[in-house]
C-alpha cells in the first residue's frame, strides 16, 4: 500500500479525536533546525466541516487487537487496516511543516501487538524527529493504556504534549465496554504524568538545562453517552482530574454509534447538546471560579438542556444579583450570564478611566442581551428590578430563541474515541 | 485648536507626533493631517526626522510596550485620514500607559485599537494560511495577497520558524519580498516577477495535503459557513487544498 492510501485510512480514522489544540507550548527551535512553536497556537486551514486544522491528525495503525465495543478499529470490525512506518509519518510531518501546512503531528494508534510494542514504536518516530530531524514543531502524543513507565516518561521528553484516554466515565463502564482496558491502566499513567510535569517544572526553575516534559501539559477524552453516568459523576470527574492529575483539558465527546452492539444505548442522535452543556460547565470550573458541586448536586445530576450552567445556577441565585458594574470585582463580575472573562476584564479595565455607563458598556463591546436581568449601572437597572425567577427564565427562554443554540454545536461534534 | 500637516510618509508622520508632544500643551486638542498642498490648505507643517519618529518609538515601547504594539500594527494597516486619533492615542499611551488599552470609551482609542487588532488578526491569520511551494533548486516560495503590509512581522515569524531552509516570501500586490538564507534576513522589492519551476517532488506532497484535507473532515457534518467565516475565500487563491474549488 502506498503512503497516500495509507493516510486516507489512518487521517481518517484519527478525524474524531477532538482535541485541535496546538497551543499551550513556547518551544524555540534549533537553530539547524526546522520548527518552533508558538504560544497563542495557530489554525492553518479549515476543514470542510470548519474545525482548525493546526496537526498532522494520524494513527500510526488501525489494526488493533483490542475489541472496545464503540470503535470502528476494534477487532471484530471488518475494515481496512494500516500501518505507516516510522519513516513515512516522519516524512509527512517535515514535508508538510516546511511548507507550513502544519504545526506539528498528532500521534496516536490503535493496539498493534501489545501497548508496549505500539507505544515504543510511536515514541520512536518522536524521538527520530527531534534528535535525528531536529524538529522543533509541535507534537502530541496518545499514551497507550497499559505501556511502560519507561516508555511514557520518554514520551513526555520529546512531546509537547501528552494525552491518556480516561475513555468512560467510570470503571464499571470501562469494564463493560472496554474489557480489555483496566482503570489502573488509564489512571497510573496519567498520575505519572502529572508528577513529571511538576518535577520538571519546578527543575527548570532552578536551572533553565533541566529536561521539559510535556511543556503543554497533559489532556484526556472521555465519551459521552455510551454509559449510565450522569453528569454530575462526570464533572465531579473531570474536577478531580484538574485538581489532582493537573490536567490541562478534559475534552468530552458525544457518542455517535458506529456499529451495532447490544451493550451500547440505542439513541436516536448523538447526545451533542448535552456535550455541548459539559464544556461549558467544564469552562465554568476551569476559568469563572465553580465548583462542581455549585453547578449540579444529586438532586439535579443533570445539566439544563434550556440554559447554559451559568444562567441555570443564577436563576436558582437570586440573592446574589443585581451585580454593580460599577462595584462589582472580577470574580463576582464572572458569575453574571453573558459576562464572560473579557467582557468582565474590558468592565475592569474601562473603569479606571471613568465611571461606565450604559452607552459605554455597549462601546467597550459587551453584550448585555442576557446580562440585562442581572446587572445594574450605577445603581440604575436595565430592566424592572426584582423580577421573580420564573419570569425572567420565560422572557431569557423567549430573548434567545433567536440565538440558536444547535448551530454552534457542529464545530464539537466528535465521535467516540477510537483511540486506545 | 491647532492644525498640523505632514508629508504623508510614516517617519513622517510619528516625527510630527513626537514634535507635537514636545510642543504642544495640550496635544488632545491639536489636528494632524496628510499635507495635500491645496490653495487654501490651513495649518502648520512639520517637517520628517527619522530618527525623531524612531526615537519617540522606542520611548513608547519603553514606556507602555503594549501600546508600541498597538502602533506598530496600526502602521501595518497603512490607514489614511486617522492621523488626529494616532496623535491622541500615543498622547494617552504615554500619559496612562499600558492601561490606555482598556479606555475603549475614548473615541481615538477606540479607532487605532481596532484598525491594529485588524491587522494583528490578518498577521496571526497569514502565520498559518501561507503556503510554499519547494522550487528546482531547492528553495520554498510562499506568495500571499494580503490586505496588510504584514510582509515584514510574518518573515521574522517564519526566520525563526523554518531556519534550516532557504526560503522567499513574496507580497504579489506590493511587489515586495523578503529573503531567508543561511541565517540572514533581507527584504526587497521585486519588478517583475517571474515564477520559477516547481521541484518534482512538490506535486506529490501537494497531492498527500490534499487527501488529508479532504478526510480530516467529518462527512455528514459540511458547514461550508463556518469554513468561509474562519478562512475567508480572499486567502483561497494561494491555497494547494482550496484549489479546483
Ligand atoms: S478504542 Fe483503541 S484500543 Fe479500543 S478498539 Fe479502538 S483503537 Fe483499539
Amino acid at each position: 500500500m502506498d503512503t497516500l492510501a495509507k493516510l486516507q485510512i489512518l487521517s481518517g480514522a484519527a478525524r474524531y479525536d477532538a482535541s485541535c489544540a496546538s497551543s499551550g507550548s513556547k518551544r524555540e527551535g534549533p537553530s539547524c533546525g526546522t520548527g518552533n512553536t508558538s504560544s497563542s497556537g495557530i489554525c492553518h486551514s479549515w476543514a470542510d466541516d470548519g474545525r482548525c486544522i493546526s496537526l498532522l491528525k494520524i494513527l500510526l495503525s488501525n489494526d488493533c487487537i483490542y475489541d472496545c465495543a464503540y470503535c470502528v478499529n476494534r477487532s471484530t470490525n471488518p475494515v481496512e487496516r494500516a500501518s505507516f512506518s516510522a519513516r513515512e509519518v516522519i516524512d509527512l510531518t517535515l514535508d508538510f511543516y516546511r511548507r507550513n501546512y502544519i504545526e506539528g503531528l498528532f500521534l496516536s494508534s490503535a493496539v498493534m501487538q501489545s501497548p508496549d510494542q505500539t507505544m515504543e514504536r510511536m515514541v520512536r518516530v518522536a524521538e527520530a524527529l527531534r534528535t535525528e530531524e531536529q524538529f522543533g514543531g509541535y507534537i502530541h502524543m496518545k499514551i497507550i493504556p497499559g505501556s511502560s513507565s519507561e516508555l511514557v516518561r520518554k514520551a513526555g521528553l520529546y512531546a509537547d504534549r501528552i494525552s491518556v484516554n480516561i475513555e468512560l466515565p467510570s470503571q464499571a463502564s470501562l469494564q463493560r465496554l472496554a474489557p480489555q482496558k483496566h482503570k489502573h491502566a488509564i489512571l497510573e499513567p496519567m498520575a505519572l504524568i502529572g508528577r513529571e510535569i511538576t518535577t520538571s517544572l519546578v527543575e527548570r526553575k532552578a536551572s533553565h538545562r533541566a529536561p521539559r516534559f510535556a511543556p503543554a501539559g497533559q489532556s484526556t477524552q472521555m465519551i459521552i453517552g455510551a454509559s449510565p453516568e450522569n453528569d454530575f459523576q462526570i464533572l465531579r470527574l473531570s474536577q478531580g482530574l484538574y485538581k489532582k492529575m493537573n490536567l490541562k483539558r478534559v475534552y468530552y465527546s458525544a457518542y455517535v454509534p458506529v456499529i451495532a452492539d447490544n451493550r451500547l444505548p440505542v439513541l436516536a442522535a448523538p447526545p451533542l447538546l448535552r456535550e455541548h452543556r459539559l464544556y461549558q460547565a467544564d469552562w465554568l470550573l476551569r476559568f469563572y471560579g465553580f465548583s462542581a458541586e455549585e453547578i449540579l448536586s444529586d438532586d439535579a445530576p443533570h445539566l439544563d438542556e434550556s440554559f447554559d450552567p451559568k444562567t441555570a445556577w443564577a436563576l436558582r441565585h437570586p440573592e446574589f444579583f443585581p451585580v454593580e458594574i460599577n462595584g462589582a470585582d472580577y470574580a463576582t463580575l464572572l458569575r453574571v450570564p453573558g459576562i464572560g472573562v473579557l467582557s468582565a476584564k474590558r468592565i475592569v479595565a474601562a473603569r479606571r478611566f471613568s465611571r461606565i455607563t450604559p452607552d459605554g458598556l455597549k462601546k467597550i463591546g459587551v453584550v448585555i442581551k442576557r446580562a440585562k436581568y442581572f446587572i445594574t449601572c450605577s445603581g440604575r437597572s436595565f430592566e424592572k428590578p426584582d423580577q421573580p425567577p420564573a419570569l425572567i427564565r420565560q422572557r431569557l427562554l423567549l430573548g434567545e430563541s433567536s440565538e440558536a443554540p444547535m448551530s454552534i454545536l457542529p464545530k464539537q461534534l466528535v465521535l467516540p474515541g477510537l483511540i486506545a | 485648536m491647532n492644525r498640523y500637516l505632514y508629508d504623508g510618509t510614516a517617519d513622517g508622520l510619528l516625527s510630527s507626533i513626537a514634535w507635537i508632544l514636545e510642543e504642544e500643551p495640550d496635544p488632545e486638542k491639536v489636528t494632524l493631517r496628510e499635507r495635500m498642498d491645496t490653495l487654501f490648505e490651513e495649518g502648520f507643517t512639520i517637517g520628517t526626522d527619522a530618527t525623531l519618529a524612531e526615537s519617540l518609538f522606542f520611548r513608547l515601547k519603553q514606556h507602555a510596550p503594549d501600546a508600541a504594539h498597538t502602533l506598530y500594527s496600526f502602521m501595518l494597516a497603512e490607514k489614511e485620514g486617522m492621523e488626529t486619533s494616532l496623535l491622541h492615542y500615543v498622547s494617552l499611551a504615554f500619559k496612562h500607559g499600558d492601561k490606555v488599552k482598556g479606555y475603549l470609551t475614548h473615541p481615538a482609542v477606540r479607532d487605532i485599537v481596532n484598525v491594529a487588532k485588524k491587522a494583528g488578526r490578518e498577521l496571526h491569520r497569514m502565520k498559518g494560511l501561507l503556503r510554499f511551494e519547494k522550487l528546482q533548486d531547492g528553495a520554498y516560495l510562499a506568495k500571499m495577497e494580503p490586505d496588510y503590509n504584514i510582509i515584514n512581522p510574518l518573515a521574522y515569524h517564519f526566520s525563526r520558524r523554518l531556519r534550516a531552509q532557504h526560503w522567499f516570501l513574496y507580497d504579489v500586490k506590493r511587489r515586495t519580498a523578503a529573503r531567508w538564507n543561511n541565517g540572514t534576513l533581507q527584504f526587497g522589492t521585486i519588478e517583475q516577477f517571474t515564477t520559477p519551476a516547481l521541484s518534482e517532488e512538490e506535486k506529490k506532497v501537494q497531492e498527500l495535503w490534499k487527501a488529508f484535507f479532504k478526510t480530516i473532515a467529518i462527512p455528514d457534518r459540511k458547514n461550508p459557513h463556518l469554513q468561509k467565516s474562519n478562512m475567508p475565500m480572499k486567502y483561497w487563491k494561494y491555497l494547494v487544498e482550496k484549489q479546483g474549488e
